[in-house]
């Protein structure tokens, strides 16, 4: 073929294999959709006539049951249709007939029964027979009914229980997501680690530096007693904490100042927390429990720190340490007494009613710088640690390493070592708050005692906690643009209080209260001279002398009197001033010569050039002068004693 | 001014008797992040510090026995910290039980006229080195990480050379003699590292 | 730590070593400087033992001073010195085959401290093994570090107490490279110990003889 040339080309084209159902007017042809497999099986069973092969099936089944006899019936009958079938032919032609279509029967059932065998095409079910036909006795069938319906119960009840406990299974295992999360959150704000079986969580400070023994540690516990069944409470949490026993309930540190002369007033200020944690929303019960669980450790740490100091340190008065409570007397007469309050759960709700009508003494503002302080303490032990360089090194203080090859010497290591306790500090900041306050009650006293001079107190609001300060004004009221003499700046320290004065004298005062009220006593006398002299300056009088002490007169208790000389602008008048702290004011007037009436004339003086000698003094009632205050009076009498032009 | 009345006597004898308890192994560079991670969960909750020290080793040669044997080390990112002057003994033989190699260690701070000094009482540098890494603490343990390299010109630490491919690792304590309970807490630390790196106690004789 | 300047004093004509301190101190005392403790300085000198080359041993000092507790000084006469911490004492003793103690030569100044203002005094017997065999003084201004600029100040204030006796400037400021105005160190002041102990341990003056 392959010799001649291009193949020709033979179009084989099948026939149609689908059946044309139907031909369109335009000669479309539709097309039997192709039998599917299933149905092709079923068109296929439908063309097996199953009459015949349920016969010969029938046959072959009951076939041995039937008797000879009967087989010689069929065989007779057998023989009369063969004959009717070929007449005329033999006579044993009915017989052989029979035979034939037998043995055909007998081939087929042959093959039926092979192919059954083979259990590849066909299978033979037990056809359900009558029950009736079944000849079981009754007790039997009852057996195996019950028997039948028992496996069909286990089966069920078996189904069942796998169903109920695939339901518990999920609950569980929700729980235990719901436990893992809460772990897992837990995690997320506290330091967790596994031992053996047991989840232990720290709540000590010892990783922000805290040295304090306590192990602080606490039990993640699983919250497992609740009841399936019932709906879960609320507040339910599938985590649990497990505090040491000793931390549980809430503590504070109290700090307060007993006088034994109430001397002062209240000392605490606002009430800045109250102590009840108060749960927020949103927080998980065992965060609220471990705060409070650490709260009271970080009070326990600060009075264990407290009186470990008040036992090392020793101070003119010793500090008594007793149970939970620390005194120490920082001033005489003041006694400052810290201790620590630990309360569990129940026991408070039933004593802090009693309690509350108690006067409030606590100092707060004490009470939180303790913790701020055993904070710092916390970071100054932590940043005290560091690595060393070269890597080498043993561990330790970096600035002590330097110590022997830096050679340091003695004022050097101990400002190294020197490291103020905490008592020391809330005993320096307790003085000075107590000072503070009664510097601010002495200066109010004053002020409200005394309306002439005034005097005012400016407080500054930044405030260390070691140092304040405050302003002093002594003003007479209406003149205080003339009156500005007397500027007071108050230092406020731990032991004493530093008076500067406005032209930068320096004056310590110490922590008596009397010395600071003499001092301004002796201020505000002086005050009055001074506003005097500014008052002088402004009428147009002449000063003639000033003095700030006065080493004349009558000795005064307090401080020193001052006096002043004033005259009038053509000379004629003088004004004596005589201001004591104690004695007061004294104001006398002297007369020109002229003017006065009781002198003698004398003969000496009789010159008209004397009549400007000056003439005797007189002493003003000043207590009956018109005036609201002591310069308003002094300008009056000026003003009466100018002469008008 | 007014400084008590200090009469510090000075101290002769300084620190008794101390002991290192030192467990050594080393890491491949590629297992070092993550040796460095797990101690610093393991580890004081502190940021793991860098360091990066030249150390030189000075030997001493008498007229009979060993070599004294000193090491110098100063902190190149720390110019000012004080040299690191450190002697250690012989591990002690002990018993066999015990999980750490314990040696006698004498750690002296000292100027930087060290090297001159050590030059003039007769010591002579043998060999030195640059190690830089990472220090780890828990407690009392020192964790240190370090990659050797080989100072190329003597004196020069800026041309250096990797020794290795790997870094040491070495666990050490200080401790007074006789706290043998020191080596059962190292070899419980050991322990958690496994298997990042495996803690050992070598004898640097053996491999002398 | 200031500039410091150490001296021996020569014993006070026909006194012993005590009675010339006792002087000295109520000198200070009518002065107005005020006691403040008691100091120490003490040396002692090693020699290294294994010197193959055999080249002339040299002696190494370890000294230390009350007023840097925390140190300890090591030097060689004229040459280079070490400042480091107490354990290098311990050292020492590690070293002993190599470095050998020689115990007779410790010397050592025992004394009482004084301060007048910004000045610090310290006038100590110096012993050799257990023999008083000076007396030595030790002037500080702790104000300033620079030796030129506070030496006359210190000279003068010398003169008030020590009278005409007074020193001259210490070699080890004068021989500084840098000259006067170089800061000094606690070596100065150790150097100036170290060179009066060798000029005590040479000399063979028994304690209570006049010179």
């Amino acid at each position: 073929m392959s010799g001649v040339g291009p193949a020709v080309r033979v179009s084989i084209e099948s026939t149609c294999e689908k059946q044309v159902q139907e031909v369109s007017l335009d000669g479309m042809e539709t097309y039997v959709p192709p039998l599917s497999m299933s149905q092709n099986l079923a068109k296929l069973a439908q063309r097996i006539d199953f009459g015949q092969g349920s016969d010969s099936d029938e046959e072959g089944v009951e076939a041995e049951p039937r008797d000879p006899q009967e087989w010689g019936k069929t065989e007779a009958e057998e023989d009369e249709a063969t004959v009717k079938f070929q007449p005329s032919l033999w006579p044993w032609d009915s017989v052989r007939n029979n035979l034939r279509s037998s043995l055909t029967e007998m081939c087929v059932l042959y093959d039926v029964l092979s192919v059954v065998k083979e259990k590849k095409y066909m299978a033979l079910d037990p056809v359900s027979q009558d029950p009736s036909a079944g000849k079981t006795p009754q007790v039997f069938q009852l057996i195996s009914k019950k028997k039948s319906l028992a496996t069909a119960a286990q089966l069920l009840l078996k189904g069942a229980e796998k169903l109920s406990k695939s339901v518990a299974e999920n609950q569980e295992n929700r729980r235990q997501r719901d436990f893992n999360s809460e772990l897992l959150r837990l995690r997320s704000q506290w330091k967790l680690r596994k031992v053996g079986d047991k989840i232990l969580g720290d709540l000590s400070y010892r990783s922000a530096g805290s040295l304090f023994p306590h192990p602080g540690t606490f039990e993640v516990i699983k919250n497992t007693d609740i009841n399936l069944d019932k709906k879960l409470p609320e507040d339910y949490c599938p985590l649990n904490v497990q505090i040491p026993s000793d931390l549980e309930g809430s503590a504070y540190i109290k700090v307060s100042i007993q006088k034994q002369a109430p001397d002062i007033g209240d000392l605490g200020t606002v009430n800045l927390f109250r102590r009840q944690p108060k749960a927020k929303a949103g927080t998980q019960p065992w965060h609220v429990k471990l705060e409070a669980a650490q709260n009271v450790l970080l009070c326990k740490e600060i009075f264990a720190q407290l009186s470990r100091e008040a036992v090392q340190i020793k101070s003119q008065i010793p500090h008594i340490v007793v149970k939970n409570q620390i005194i120490s007397q920082p001033f005489p007469g003041l006694q400052l007494s810290i201790s620590l309050c630990h309360s569990t759960g129940e026991k408070k709700n039933q004593r802090a009613s009693p309690e509350k009508p108690k006067p409030d003494d606590h100092l707060y503002v004490l009470e939180h710088n303790l913790h701020q302080l055993m904070r710092e303490f916390h970071k100054q032990t932590l940043s005290s640690i560091v690595m060393p360089h070269p890597a080498s090194a043993p561990f330790g203080h970096k600035r002590q390493r330097m110590a022997g090859p830096m050679a340091y010497d003695k004022a050097e290591i101990s400002s190294l070592q020197q490291n103020e306790g905490l008592l020391e500090k809330i005993i320096k900041q307790a003085k000075h708050i107590f000072l503070r306050s009664r510097t601010a009650r002495t200066i109010d006293s004053l002020a409200s005692r005394i309306e002439d001079p005034q005097i005012q107190a400016h407080w500054s609001n930044i405030n260390d906690v070691y140092e304040s300060s405050v302003k002093v004004l002594i003003t007479s009221q209406g003149y205080e643009q003339i009156c500005k003499s007397i500027q007071l700046q108050l230092n406020i320290g731990v032991e004493q209080i530093r008076v500067v004065h406005r032209d930068g004298r320096v004056i310590s005062l110490s922590h008596q209260e009397q010395e600071l009220q003499d001092f301004l006593l002796s201020q505000m006398s002086q005050h009055q001279v001074h506003a005097v002299q500014q008052l002088a300056k402004v009428m147009g009088w002449h000063v003639l002398s000033f003095s700030n002490h006065v080493g004349l007169g009558s000795v005064e208790s307090i401080g020193n009197a001052s006096a002043i000389t004033v005259a009038s602008s053509n000379g004629e008048y003088a004004i004596s001033v005589r201001n004591g702290p104690e004695s007061g004011c004294k104001v006398l007037v002297q007369f020109p010569r002229s003017q006065s009436k009781e002198l003698p004339k004398s003969d000496v003086i009789q010159d008209g050039k004397w009549n400007h000698l000056r003439g005797p003094y007189k002493e003003v009632h000043w207590s009956k002068m018109e005036g609201r205050n002591f310069v308003y009076k002094m300008e009056l009498l000026m003003a009466a004693l100018t002469p008008c032009l | 001014m007014e400084a008590p009345p200090v009469s510090v006597m000075p101290v002769t004898g300084g620190t008794i008797n101390m002991m290192e308890y030192l467990l050594q192994g080393s890491v491949l560079d590629q297992a070092l992040e993550s040796l460095l991670h797990r101690l610093r969960g393991l580890c004081d909750n502190m940021e793991p510090e860098l360091f990066a020290d030249h150390e030189l080793v000075y030997l001493l040669k008498g007229q009979q026995g060993n070599p004294f044997l000193l090491r110098a080390r100063r902190s190149l990112s720390h110019p000012t910290a004080p040299w690191h002057l450190r002697y250690l003994g012989q591990p002690e033989v002990g018993d066999k039980s015990r999980h750490a190699l314990v040696r006698n260690c004498v750690d002296v701070a000292a100027s930087h006229s060290l090297p001159d000094f050590l030059n003039e009482m007769g010591f002579r540098m043998d060999h030195e080195f640059v190690a830089k890494g990472h220090i780890f603490r828990r407690g009392a343990l020192k964790v240190v990480v370090s990659k050797l390299s080989r100072v190329l010109v003597p004196g020069n630490t800026d041309n250096t050379e990797p020794l290795s491919l790997s870094s040491l690792v070495e666990l050490s304590v200080l401790a007074p003699a006789g706290q043998d309970t020191m080596s059962e807490e190292m070899r419980s630390f050991a322990e958690q590292l496994k298997p990042l790196v495996h803690l050992e106690k070598i004898d640097p004789k053996r491999h002398m | 730590m200031g500039v410091t300047c150490v001296c021996q004093l020569p014993l006070a004509e026909g006194k012993s070593v005590q009675q010339t301190i006792d002087l000295l101190h109520k000198k200070l005392e009518q002065l107005g400087a005020v006691k403040q403790g008691s100091f120490t300085v003490d040396c002692e000198t090693y020699h290294a033992t294994g010197n193959a080359s055999g080249q002339p041993t040299k002696l190494l000092y370890v000294m230390h001073n009350s007023e840097t507790p925390l140190s300890c000084i090591a030097l060689f006469e004229g040459g280079p010195c070490l400042t480091a911490d107490g354990n290098f004492d311990v050292l020492m003793i590690k070293l002993k085959s190599h470095f050998q103690n020689a115990k007779g030569h410790k010397v050592e100044s025992r004394g009482s401290r004084y301060r007048y203002c910004d000045f610090l005094i310290k006038v100590g017997a110096v012993t050799m093994s257990s023999s008083a065999r000076g007396i030595s003084v030790e002037v500080e201004y702790c104000p300033c570090v620079v030796p030129g600029d506070c030496w006359n100040l210190m000279k003068e204030f010398m003169q008030s107490f020590l009278g005409p006796s007074i020193p001259e400037l210490p070699s080890v400021f004068s021989s500084k490279p840098e000259g006067l105005y170089a800061p000094v160190d606690c070596v100065d002041t150790m150097t100036q110990y170290l060179e009066m102990f060798s000029k005590v341990r040479k000399q063979q003056v028994l304690p209570g003889t006049t010179r």
